[in-house]
């Protein structure tokens, strides 16, 4: 709770990822179920015209998804809202932001929102995305 | 996202771990019981993005699936929003039914047509109570779309 107590606009919260490899989109595809073969088959991919496979853009949402629920608590989170820009490829090293928007009383409780980005090594935005974190009870 | 069928996608513990690990997070909530007791949950927490494990629940082994009628090699997902009336946690029971959905086209920069397809999910508890609003939008480029 301490986190709603001191939060103020402007205050951000970031971390950078391991490199993407294509078995970090393999076990989100057995994880979330998504097997799509242009996440996981060379082939495939190949024949779409791509130099290889890309990450699912939830899986990336749901990485960038640890900075309000790191920050707030999971079970904080009202609402996550996420808008997919540049693919992940294998070998991205991803930054993953927040920053305090604004911070206001709604229905006797605080709320904060965020906005969030995810942003591969060349600086390229994969997702920007907005986060409302309040205590749930 | 695709209608939960069979209807009753039981929220559990084992899934949330795997599917927590998947989106490199290690926070203790999703993983640990005790923790998150004793900071008074009433079990593991599901993940923000979680609900796309429901999504894909109503899968079978063979042709089709949810996917079926779009050529996949040109499908992106533009967008995905959650709005939580409360945390889902394992041991939970959903259900989901679709909400509105809308169809519209624009003509792309480089793609061609593109085909916007947005559509809301309604998922509703073991209580009949609503927890989650899911709101998804899927885009089919005219082509292949290469960067």
């Amino acid at each position: 709770m301490s986190s709603f107590e001191n939060v103020k606009e402007g205050d951000g919260q970031e971390f950078t990822t391991p490199e993407f490899t294509r078995t970090h989109f393999v076990r989100y595809a057995g994880a979330g179920g998504d097997y799509n073969p242009i996440h996981h088959d060379q082939t495939f991919a190949e024949s779409a015209g791509l130099p290889t496979v890309f990450g699912m853009g939830l899986f990336t949402a749901g990485v960038l998804s640890r900075i309000p629920a790191e920050w707030f608590g999971p079970e904080n989170v009202r609402r996550y809202a996420v808008k997919f820009s540049s693919r992940a490829w294998p070998g991205d090293v991803v930054t993953c932001k927040g920053v305090v928007s604004k911070v206001y009383e709604q229905d006797g409780r605080k709320h904060v929102d965020l906005d969030l980005a995810a942003t591969n090594q060349k600086g390229e935005v994969l997702i920007s995305a907005e986060a409302t974190c309040r205590p749930w009870k | 996202m695709a209608k939960i069928n069979p209807p009753g996608f039981i929220v559990e513990r084992g899934k949330i771990h795997e599917f927590a690990n998947a989106i490199l997070d290690d926070n203790p909530h999703y993983h640990d019981l005790e923790a998150a007791m004793s900071d008074g949950l009433l079990s593991v927490v599901a993940p923000l993005t979680y609900s796309s494990v429901a999504s894909y629940f109503g899968e079978r082994a063979g042709p089709g699936g949810a996917m079926s009628g779009l050529d996949m090699r040109y499908v992106l997902h533009g967008g995905q929003e959650w709005i939580f009336e409360r945390p889902i946690f394992a041991g939970d029971i959903l259900t989901a039914e679709p909400g509105a959905s809308s169809f519209y086209e624009k003509e792309g920069r480089r793609g061609g047509t593109m085909k916007f397809i947005e559509s809301e999910m309604l998922y509703r508890d073991q209580k009949g109570e609503i927890v989650l609003r899911g709101k998804s939008t899927l885009i089919q480029t005219g082509g292949v779309v290469t960067s």
